[in-house]
């Protein structure tokens, strides 16, 4: 391998030094610079050394040490501490040593490490392999702390997105569900056992949540979303993620998350068939820019007439938590103005583009929010005949 | 040759396929003829008025018709009309 060769050069020209050589020097004031990415740091980092990553190292290297400064470095096992030293020297720094082994050999050896002020131990430990990811690292950790998601329905969609953003550290999340846990939700509403059937799914997602991870606040709605009670619920949090098993309750969260400016995290699901998208906040478009109106009755069955195979809201799930995610740490680009469909049967997924309605009631620009309307008789009422009267 | 490719609820209705090849040149014709072979696959889709139902999406080169001219949207050889209506299961 070209690297291996290139390594082995380094280690010929490059000074190294064991880790406890490294402490002594840096007792006696020499500086000491650890190059690896924000999120490895938090795991711990020899006490004493500065953070600066190797790629910004040479960016900024001129505000800890000018070039006839003794300069340490160090990285997780040596090999980019190697490569950074090289860097250094072609920028004039003669007097770069390497620590052999890096953090790894550091811990072995019983040094003392250090964890930035703000990551406690617990949460550099569980969240350590997400937070290793340059792209991630701490900051985006403590944004998904800061992140306040409410789930609707802790059902099929609900179950896999609440287990991975409790998982992956969502600081609050909120469950609203007032149904109760039966057999036949079990192949696919992972948040429940077998021996909680009959209890509020609040309960029963509540439990095995804190069981999971207990840095994370769980609240629980026992209720059915109304647009009497939508707005209390809606405000306490800074994503909504639609969950729900029924056409009511998908146009009630539309036009809330409208109303108060939040995302909306759309999933559903239907026999080998699930769809996902984001709604961003103010929508255009939005869920009714979509779909306009529900269909007229008889025209959708719903999930417990027409089944679903368990696995399909898992997929769908975990791609709401995903985008979940992505909206509360500015990582990666959200599924804004795109719809993703998969198909159990052949497993594809496609995607689509989604514009804004210019006609949408609710997201269209320059429109007042026309108010909450009576979702059972909106969503239930049309007959087919009803609707050819409309053409 | 057209494929139209329907959504796992309505394949029922059109003898349990998932895409039919029409001849069409424009998507108000390739909804005629899935009309003429399973109408009631059509009235899913279409009102008995011929207007595109609501809680249905049609989509030509990955886009909604409905952003570009509609049931005219022209159709050439080798493009597929999906077909994506409302589901609310979760």
């Amino acid at each position: 391998m070209v690297i291996d060769k290139r390594l082995a050069e380094l280690r010929d020209r490059i000074s190294l030094l064991s880790p406890a050589e490294a402490r002594a020097r840096l007792a006696a004031g020499e500086l000491m610079i650890d190059v690896r990415e924000p999120g490895e740091l938090a795991q711990g980092m020899p006490a004493g050394a500065r953070a600066l990553s190797r790629n910004e190292l040479e960016l900024q290297i001129d505000e800890l040490a000018p070039p006839e400064v003794p300069v340490m470095l160090i990285c997780a096992s040596g090999p980019r501490s190697l490569l950074a030293a090289d860097a250094l020297q072609r920028m004039g720094y003669s007097r770069v040593t390497v620590i052999e082994g890096g953090v790894e050999r550091w811990k072995r050896e019983g040094l003392p490490c250090t964890r930035p002020e703000h990551v406690d131990a617990d949460t550099a430990e569980r969240y350590a392999r997400q937070m290793n990811l340059p792209e991630f690292g701490i900051e985006a950790q403590a944004k998904l702390a800061d992140s306040r998601v409410l789930l609707v329905g802790a059902g099929g969609l609900g179950s896999p997105a609440a287990l991975y953003l409790a998982a992956a550290g969502v600081g609050t999340l909120g469950l609203v569900d007032d149904d109760r846990v039966e057999r036949s939700n079990l192949h696919r509403q992972v948040l429940h056992r077998d021996d909680g059937i009959g209890t509020p799914k609040t309960d029963s997602a509540r439990a095995t949540l804190e069981a999971l991870n207990p840095k994370v606040e769980v609240r629980t709605h026992q209720v059915r979303l109304t647009s009497e009670n939508v707005e209390s619920i809606f405000s306490d949090y800074r994503i909504i993620v639609d969950g729900s098993d029924n056409f009511p309750t998908r146009y009630l969260v539309n036009d809330a998350c409208i109303k108060l400016g939040l995302p909306n995290v759309y999933g559903a699901v239907q026999r080998f068939e699930g769809r996902v998208s984001v709604f961003a906040a103010g929508g255009r478009p939005c869920y009714r820019c979509l779909f306009s109106e529900p269909p007229e009755a008889g025209m959708a069955p719903s999930c417990s007439e027409a089944g679903v195979l368990g696995v399909v809201p898992g997929v769908i799930g975990l791609l709401q938590a995903l985008e979940v995610i992505k909206l509360a740490t500015g990582v990666g680009d959200p599924l804004i103005g795109r719809l993703l469909l998969f198909d159990a049967r052949s497993t594809r997924m496609r995607e689509l583009s989604l514009g804004p309605d210019p006609g949408c009631r609710y997201c269209a620009d320059g429109r007042d929010f026309p108010g909450y309307v009576d979702y059972a008789e909106f969503c239930s009422g049309a007959t087919s005949e009803d609707l050819e009267t409309h053409d | 040759m057209i494929k139209i490719e329907l959504p796992d609820a309505l394949r029922p209705l059109a003898g349990g396929v998932q895409e039919i090849a029409v001849e069409a040149s424009s998507v108000a014709e390739a909804l005629e003829e899935l009309g003429r072979r399973y109408p009631e696959a059509r009235l899913r889709i279409l009102t008995r008025g011929g207007q595109i139902r609501p809680h249905v999406n049609l989509f030509v080169r990955e886009r909604d018709i409905r952003s570009g001219d509609g049931l005219e949207t022209e159709l050439h050889d080798g493009d597929s009309l999906l077909v994506v209506p409302s589901v609310a299961g979760g």
